[in-house]
């Protein structure tokens, strides 16, 4: 039953993961569109930001629906942890749920509903609120999880912990080069699904060619803005971990998976850095059609290496849930049933596992689609003024 | 100081049935409230109606769901050992509404993504049935609490309390539609009706607020850790009020736009 409540807590994990790395990664990028459209004035970059903003939102869903599997799953199956760490541990993750995604969640919906109805300037504020607040959201879980991997800023007092210095939880050594490191994978992440979908259009010679061009130069731009910061903090990562976790790498599972992840962030932070950027010197990305098979099939990447990341920070801290202090087995739920973890994992996976495969379909069909049919900020019939609104 | 995240408690789980409760009971009354424009002799398809009917509430409902989840990331910073026995008592409720408000949300994400009236009519249907699953969840999770975490939560009192909860919503979703949707002629107080609807949609978790306050007061985190609660989230509240106030100021009533006409609408 323990292994039955673990695997659902990885696959419900890893899920989100797999959708919120690209919200991380796209959000900026988008933010980036629709600023440049504000500068410029040119049509072009207000096109990109509906294509790959419909892009971005249809992905959002699915990183808020395992979400809130995420945030309920804590009490269904690891009530021992609310129990034993609640004090210390449940501080982040509520500054997380209360402040940063709440506005999150908030200014999103005014940047999807409010096109075309807000001033244009407010209207570019909230995608970049809604970037900063993405940011903001990812540093709180980061403060929890680094919390579970080196339980700083707390002592033990009868069964509990309890939370005696709140700036260690800030400055644990476990988050400091992990936060970066992930909001580079995000970059990685976001710029890969962009470079992979114009070298598609592009392959496909369709009349969008200006439009592709112009997005395989913002995603090769970023994604070695983006690999460079994975990379860099990925490897500044092991001047702590040896003092904090020293068997971390030791499991054949957490071994294999951080092997596999520096594989592929060397190969693609290389083929970056010394293939891609300088073929944008005039275009030649976008005019060597025999790559753009090779970009599309380099799409996957970064979400394998964002899994595989995971696997070993998450797989190295066993049998631990806080490190040294709580193992996973203690931090069950008392009076759980075989029944019930099997009847909620089959529900969870089922619903969220069929969900995952609508979305990533109607993210393809956008891709293919192109840039000339976008619901997202669709112009609205005109209206002479809005009605002013019921005043709270 | 733990009467001030009792009171934040309190506020989030109000206001999320006063807001999204009216989501939850739009979703609920789709089809009703689609037949019932038609026979009134609104031109176009039903399907259109339904578009229209999901159009008005669709700027609000990121800005009303997070009210729960505000909620429960209160209930774990602050009542971290009440958390672990509420969720975990209330298990089978929980993954009931878990599931059902996955599949709502899915159903307006996913609703208009494709061209095909038979996709829309799917996801519509989902909409529908989901957000029925959420009302009646929420009734059952109350009644559930209130009595202290019976072993059999869907009993008859529990679904009782679920179609009390179903009722509530069901009433706010129409108030909803018809402030946002009314035309000039008609649009004298139906924004007092639907602060009056909004009263009685948040009815159903006041009463039980007020019962278990004793209880959730007991359990409240140390103050070491409400320190820092207070010190990041209570300097950020006035942003966060302000951002809710921005989307009623932004999303009023659509009065010009005439009855045939189609609101774009991403959801």
């Amino acid at each position: 039953m323990l292994d039955l409540a673990r695997l659902q807590f990885a696959v419900t994990g890893s899920l989100h993961f797999l959708f919120v790395v690209l919200t991380l990664g796209m959000a900026p990028l988008v933010a980036i569109m629709q600023t440049r459209h504000a500068i410029s004035g040119k049509p072009v970059f207000e096109r990109m930001t509906r294509f790959w903003g419909q892009i971005y939102v249809i992905n959002y869903a699915l990183g808020v629906f395992t979400g809130l599997v995420m945030e309920f799953q804590f009490g269904l199956s690891w009530g021992g942890l609310t129990h034993f760490a609640g004090d210390v541990f449940g501080a982040p993750l509520a500054i997380e749920s209360l402040v940063a995604f709440f506005l999150e969640s908030t200014f999103l919906g005014l940047w999807i509903f409010g096109w075309n109805r807000l001033p244009k300037r407010l209207h570019l504020a909230c995608i970049w609120l809604v970037t900063l607040t993405a940011y903001a959201s990812a540093f709180w879980i980061m403060v929890a999880n680094s919390f579970l991997q080196h339980p700083a800023g707390s002592v033990r007092r009868g069964d509990h912990l309890v939370l005696t210095d709140f700036s260690a939880l800030l400055t644990n050594p476990s988050l400091l080069m992990a936060f970066p490191h992930v909001i580079g994978a995000g970059l990685f992440a976001g710029s890969f699904v962009i470079i992979g979908a114009s070298a598609y259009q592009l392959f496909r010679r369709t009349p969008e060619q200006e439009f592709f061009r112009r997005s395989l130069r913002t995603g090769v731009v970023w994604a070695f803005v983006g690999t460079n910061l994975a990379v860099g903090f990925g490897y500044a990562q092991f001047a702590f971990v040896g003092d904090i976790q020293p068997d971390k790498f030791k499991g054949a599972l957490p071994g294999a998976a951080l092997g596999n992840m520096i594989l592929i962030g060397q190969l693609v932070h290389t083929i970056v850095m010394f293939v891609l950027l300088p073929l944008l010197f005039r275009n030649l990305l976008a005019r060597a059609r025999w790559m753009h098979p090779v970009l599309m099939l380099m799409t996957p990447l970064p979400f394998v290496a964002a899994i595989l990341g995971w696997l070993t920070r998450e797989v190295g801290r066993q049998p631990w849930l806080v490190y040294g202090r709580l193992t996973v087995a203690d931090a069950m739920s008392p009076g759980l049933t075989k029944e019930m973890v099997t009847l909620s994992f089959a529900a969870f996976a089922g619903v969220l596992g069929l969900l995952a495969l609508a979305d990533y379909l109607l993210i393809a069909r956008v891709v293919r689609r192109g840039p000339t049919q976008v619901d997202l900020g669709a112009a609205e019939p005109a209206e002479p003024s809005p009605e002013p609104a019921l005043v709270l | 100081m733990e009467i001030i995240w009792l009171a934040i408690l309190g506020v989030l789980l109000i206001g999320y049935f006063a807001l999204e409760g009216f989501d939850i009971g739009v979703g609920m009354m789709l089809p009703v409230l689609s037949r019932a424009r038609e026979r009134a002799g609104e031109p176009g398809p039903r399907r259109r109606h339904r578009d229209r009917l999901v159009a008005a509430m669709a700027p609000f409902v990121l800005a009303n769901e997070i009210w729960l989840i505000a909620a429960a990331g209160t209930l774990f910073g602050a009542f971290p050992s009440l958390e672990g026995t509420v969720v975990n008592g209330l298990y089978p409720v929980v993954v009931a509404l878990l599931v059902s408000w996955i599949l709502r949300d899915a159903g307006l994400w996913f609703r208009r993504r494709l061209d095909g009236a038979a996709w829309g009519a799917f996801w519509d249907a989902i909409l529908c049935a989901a957000s029925w699953g959420l009302a009646l969840s929420w009734g059952v999770a109350l009644a559930s609490v209130v009595r202290g975490l019976p072993d059999r939560p869907f009993d008859l009192i529990g679904l009782l309390y679920g179609a009390v909860v179903a009722a509530a919503f069901a009433f706010h979703g129409r108030a909803f539609t018809v402030w946002r949707l009314s035309g000039p002629s008609e649009a004298r107080g139906t924004g007092r009706r639907l602060r009056l609807s909004a009263a009685v949609a948040a009815l159903p978790v006041a009463v039980p607020l007020v019962l278990l306050a004793p209880a959730l007061l007991d359990h409240a985190a140390p103050s070491a850790t409400l320190n820092v609660l207070n010190l990041i989230v209570l300097p950020v509240t006035p942003i966060m009020v302000a951002a809710q106030v921005w989307v009623w100021r932004t999303f009023g009533p659509i009065r010009s736009a005439g009855a045939t006409t189609a609101i774009p609408s991403f959801f």
